[in-house]
């Protein structure tokens, strides 16, 4: 069973040519895992939901990627690494094996999806 | 291989709670959503079949087969009930999505020949939605 938690927030970043913009973001995180037959569902949504908001929303949410957070020192902040961070930092949070997919839409136009 | 995804909207109301727990331990596992009065979702059911196409038609089931079929089990079921009374495997197993997902799968994959059911994917509001591949490990 698949499980997926969508999310909005909202960042600004330094792009290649040194000008600052933002995006609001759409992010998608679907988690794999069996039902628990005690309580029929595969995740509690309240944690999911306050997980993705200690580690996505904290971090990023009305931030800059480029000036408020140390991850784009050496890389650029793009749409794909912005992504491969996301999914490394939920695979971290999230019972091991856990994660099974994230989509980040930067806008509506374009979609990045990373899997295990 | 080529698959049809077809969607259909369905609205029912659902009280996340197990009949054997306690009001006390039933807010505690499913929160807001064990208000013993209900309340209730928009679902959309996205229902994934694959196969071959027939010859003949240049379809993979004939037009409108899977329409009947979603119609007659599972809206007809459904839609526009209060799950935990109206639905007989609801008076037992808890109407979360995942088992609402299941429920579907299970009425519906024996109904499709010659197609073979894929997924069956409930969107159960904006930001809540499963998805159900026929067995508990994902393809």
């Amino acid at each position: 069973m698949l499980l997926t938690r969508r999310m909005d927030f909202s960042a600004s970043y330094r792009d290649a040519s040194g000008a600052t913009t933002g995006h609001n973001y759409e992010l998608e995180v679907t988690i794999s895992g069996r039902i628990d037959p005690e309580t029929g569902m595969v995740v509690d949504l309240k944690e999911l939901k306050e997980l993705m908001e200690r580690e996505i929303e904290a971090r990023f949410d009305h931030r800059s990627l480029s000036e408020d957070t140390p991850y784009f020192r050496d890389r650029a902040p793009t749409p794909e690494t912005f992504a491969e961070l996301i999914f490394s930092l939920l695979d971290a949070a999230l019972p091991k094996g856990s994660l099974h997919r994230i989509r980040l839409s930067p806008t509506r136009e374009l979609t990045v999806e990373v899997t295990r | 291989m080529i698959r049809v995804i077809q969607r259909y909207d369905f609205s029912a109301a659902h009280v996340l709670a197990r009949r054997d727990w306690d009001d006390e331990r039933n807010r505690t596992v499913y929160g807001k959503c064990a208000n013993p009065a209900g309340h209730g979702h928009n679902y959309c059911a996205e229902v994934t079949v694959e196969g071959e196409l027939d010859p003949r038609s240049g379809r993979l089931l004939p037009e409108g087969r899977l329409d009947e079929i979603v119609a007659r089990r599972v809206l007809g079921e459904l839609d526009g009930r209060f799950l935990n009374r109206d639905v007989s495997i609801f008076e037992t197993a808890v109407p979360t999505a995942e088992n609402i997902a299941r429920h579907i799968w299970d009425t519906l994959v024996g109904e499709v020949a010659p197609a073979r059911l894929v997924g069956v994917r409930l969107i159960e509001t904006r930001n809540n939605s499963v998805e159900y591949l026929g067995s508990e490990v994902p393809a």
